[in-house]
């Protein structure tokens, strides 16, 4: 083009003089200015023609720009293009809004959610602050929540309180991705230590070589649902925490200063290690002192006392107190009265309460517990306590069984108990004790019946004991004789004590006593002296006791002779038994109540 | 306890995955679920009279979109290189990607595993070919993860050259 234009140039001025007479001059002028004046033509030709200069321009435009830049000018060039560069865009947008939006895509999604992470963070830290401020107000909506859904109080602060927990911490060897040492905060879920963090290494090297490839810069944070990972990397090594909630940027500068000081005391086993966290073992303290639990603010009863605080501290303690007092006193009454119901003999038929006196109406039996003592074992005041209680019978058993004791005065080793209208004694007693017994309960209030197996009569014992001594009883006498032998007064004085005692013992029993006086011999002689020679012993012993005035009629006296032997004659000794007297008693029933008193009067009188 | 890191190399779908699974948990699944980036396992084995724990990087196969990003095996104590016995192409794909591995992590125990073995019908791995494999060094099982033969021990000669080192 530029050839072209030169031609041009230089034919026209051929054609402008066409003169012949100054041709050597033009020759020469030409030789000398030709070239400058095609110089010049193309230039000329270069400013005046659009095209060119634009091609021109374009050239050195890009490296224009760049120089202008490197003068340090950029700021003059900013604001000279910015117009433009505005207005290009506007125009892009209004054109086809989707050529911006694909270019600018890659950055608009980081961006977006940096700023809302921002945004959220800022919204939780006025939140603190907020609900710092509003601090009595929010703990009695607390304990409002806490009445509402059963928790407890303190599962409330600690649930609204929590602001996070650092729930594990992973040492890690940053080339291979082997965990070297693993600490798991108390109740805290724990994975497997090895695979955890092996994928966390993964998960590193894939964020390194897919977004920041050739930097050495690590992932700081990954967060899966509440769950967020915060990683600090080392030369050597790596540790990450697993946090619940969200903990301060601070937190890092603590796990930064553990990974350098584990960095410099275990440098050499970082660097040689093959696998075995023996070495590393040692390092749990200091990475456990990262495990840590950061609440919102401290309880709120250690917060500064004010003196107005006190004082209302001191109000609801009082107020607090007497209602406490007053519940307590309603409570421990309730009991009482509770307690009073199950009395035996004691009916609470209606109890009002007014001021500080407590009025209970019903019933008592006199024989029951005294109510104002039963109060006083309580623990409360029996002044407080206005008692109307009208008296009454009372069926129940166990006063029954008292009402029995105080009018039958049981002899001592015998008790009293009731059951279902029944008197029940026990033990063992004397006739006329019995007898008493049987005339009198069913008089008592409450019993109808007496049920007397449980009941010894000791009368009746005695009776039989006294019988059993008197028939053991052998008086003696010589060979062939029908006088006692010496020695033998003693024998017949006690039996004479025992066949009163008997006698005596009888007569409430209602029992009539008979005594055969049984008259023996040993065989030696002819039996039918042997007979006569019995029964004369016999009558030598009726006589003696009729001489201690014995009642005659109660006294048969019997020979036997040989007939009922004691013992067997083969030795002298039994020969000697065998001569003798013993006594045999009968007990006969008093035949009618009528003779009854006849026979107590042929009782012996003293 | 001594911990080693082994990674699973090989093309897509030979098995990988199937091998640490039937190592790991004893079972097998005919499904492909193709392994997207890394799926870390672990499991206690004894060699040479030591408990050790494998911790398995089961790395996603090399196939015609993505390469094996090296980093993966920064540090790995040894890896199972696995064959596809059926095709024969991941044999030449598996020994290529080994040329790489070993220039640039170096050299480390490795156990070559020719797996699907129980399909023998299919098998496109020849004799000669495994001999001479064999004097090139390698330590070879053929393995099956459908029938779990061998499986165990081509982990087991790992642990052991592991440990031999
Ligand atoms: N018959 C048989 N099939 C197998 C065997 N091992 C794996 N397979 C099957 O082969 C397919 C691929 O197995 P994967 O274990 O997922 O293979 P991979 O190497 O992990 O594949 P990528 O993760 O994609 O690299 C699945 O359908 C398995 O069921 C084997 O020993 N025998
Ligand atoms: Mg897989």
């Amino acid at each position: 083009m530029a050839e072209q234009a030169q031609r041009r140039a230089f034919e026209a001025q051929a054609q402008e003089k066409p003169t012949h007479n100054n041709h050597a001059y033009e020759e020469l002028r030409h030789l000398i200015v030709a070239p400058e004046q095609e110089g010049i033509a193309t230039i000329q030709e270069r400013l005046d023609n659009l095209e060119k200069r634009t091609a021109d321009v374009s050239v050195v435009v890009a490296e224009a720009i760049q120089m202008r830049r490197e003068k340090g000018d950029d700021l003059a060039l900013a604001a000279a293009l910015a117009p433009t560069i505005q207005e290009t865009l506007r125009e892009s947008v209004r054109r086809d809004p989707h050529v911006l939006a694909d270019a600018l895509f890659p950055v608009m999604g980081p961006a977006i959610r940096k700023s809302i992470a921002e945004t959220l963070r800022g919204m939780l830290e006025s939140f603190n602050e907020a609900l710092e401020h509003s601090l009595s107000w929010r703990g009695i909506k607390w304990r409002i929540e806490g009445f509402r859904t059963g928790k407890p109080f303190a599962e409330i602060v600690l649930m609204h309180s929590l602001l996070y927990r650092v729930e594990q911490v992973f040492l890690i060897h940053r080339e291979t991705g082997l965990v070297l040492n693993h600490v798991v905060a108390p109740s805290a879920p724990a994975q497997d230590a090895a695979m955890v963090a092996g994928l966390l290494s993964a998960i590193q090297q894939f964020a390194r070589d897919s977004f920041q490839p050739g930097q050495t810069e690590n992932l700081g944070n990954m967060t899966f649902d509440e769950l967020q990972i915060r990683v600090v990397s080392g030369p050597n090594a790596v540790i990450a925490a697993a946090i619940r909630g969200h903990a301060p940027e601070a937190y890092n500068l603590a796990m930064n200063e553990t990974l350098e000081e584990i960095q410099r005391h275990y440098s050499s086993a970082l660097a040689h290690f093959t696998g075995d966290p023996g070495p590393f073992r040692a390092a749990e303290p200091q990475i456990a002192r990262l495990l840590e639990t950061q609440y919102r603010e401290k309880p709120p009863e250690t917060r500064r006392p004010r003196a107005a605080m006190i004082a209302g501290a001191i109000a609801a303690v009082l107020l607090l107190g007497w209602a406490g007092y007053s519940t307590y006193l309603l409570i421990e009454w309730s009991r009482f009265l509770s307690e009073l119901r199950k009395q035996p003999g004691i009916v609470v038929v209606s109890y009002t309460k007014d001021g500080r006196t407590f009025h209970i109406q019903g019933f008592r039996d006199p024989l029951s517990e005294d109510p104002k003592k039963l109060i006083s074992q309580a623990g409360l005041d029996p002044d407080s306590a206005d008692l109307q209680l009208a008296p009454y019978y009372s069926l129940d058993d166990a006063i029954v069984a008292r009402r029995a004791t105080a009018l039958l005065h049981p002899p001592a080793g015998v008790t009293l108990s009731a059951k279902n209208g029944e008197l029940i004694p026990e033990g063992s007693a004397p006739q006329n004790w019995i007898a008493q017994l049987e005339e009198k309960a069913p008089w008592i209030a409450g019993v109808s019946r007496v049920d007397e197996s449980h009941l010894q009569n000791s009368s009746l014992r005695q009776l039989n004991a006294l019988r059993g001594t008197l028939e053991s009883v052998v008086l003696l006498f010589p060979l062939g004789r029908a006088e006692l032998d010496s020695g033998q007064e003693t024998n017949l004085a006690q039996s004479e004590k025992n066949i009163r005692a008997l006698i005596a013992q009888a007569v409430p029993l209602r029992q009539v006593v008979t005594v055969e006086l049984v008259g023996h011999t040993d065989i030696t002689g002819v039996e039918a002296a042997n007979l006569t020679l019995s029964r004369e012993r016999a009558d030598q012993i009726r006589a003696a006791l009729l001489h201690n005035s014995v009642n005659s009629a109660i006294l048969l006296p019997r020979g036997v002779g040989t007939s009922q032997p004691l013992h067997d004659e083969s030795s002298e000794e039994g020969r000697r038994l065998n001569r003798s007297v013993t006594f045999k008693v009968t007990l006969s029933p008093l035949p009618a109540a009528g003779t009854a008193s006849s026979a107590s009067g042929a009782a012996p009188a003293n | 306890m001594l911990q080693k890191k082994v990674c699973m190399l090989g093309s897509f779908s030979v098995g990988k995955s199937s091998l640490v699974r039937r190592f790991v948990e004893s079972m097998f699944d005919e499904q492909y679920h193709t392994t997207i980036g890394v799926k870390v396992d672990k499991k206690v084995v004894n060699a040479n009279d030591e408990d050790l724990t494998l911790v398995l990087w089961d790395i996603y196969g090399e196939d015609v979109f993505q390469k094996m990003r090296m980093s993966y095996l920064r540090g790995m104590h040894g890896y199972l290189l696995v064959v596809d016995g059926t095709r024969r192409q991941t044999l030449d794909d598996a020994l290529r990607l080994n040329d790489r591995v070993v220039s640039e992590i170096g050299k480390v125990p490795a156990v070559l595993a020719l797996n699907k073995f129980d399909l023998t019908d299919q098998w496109e791995i020849e004799p000669d070919r495994e001999t001479q494999l064999a004097a090139a060094g390698w330590t070879l099982e053929r393995t099956s993860a459908k029938t779990g033969d061998a499986v165990e021990k081509a982990f087991l000669h790992l642990a052991q050259a592991i440990m031999a080192k």
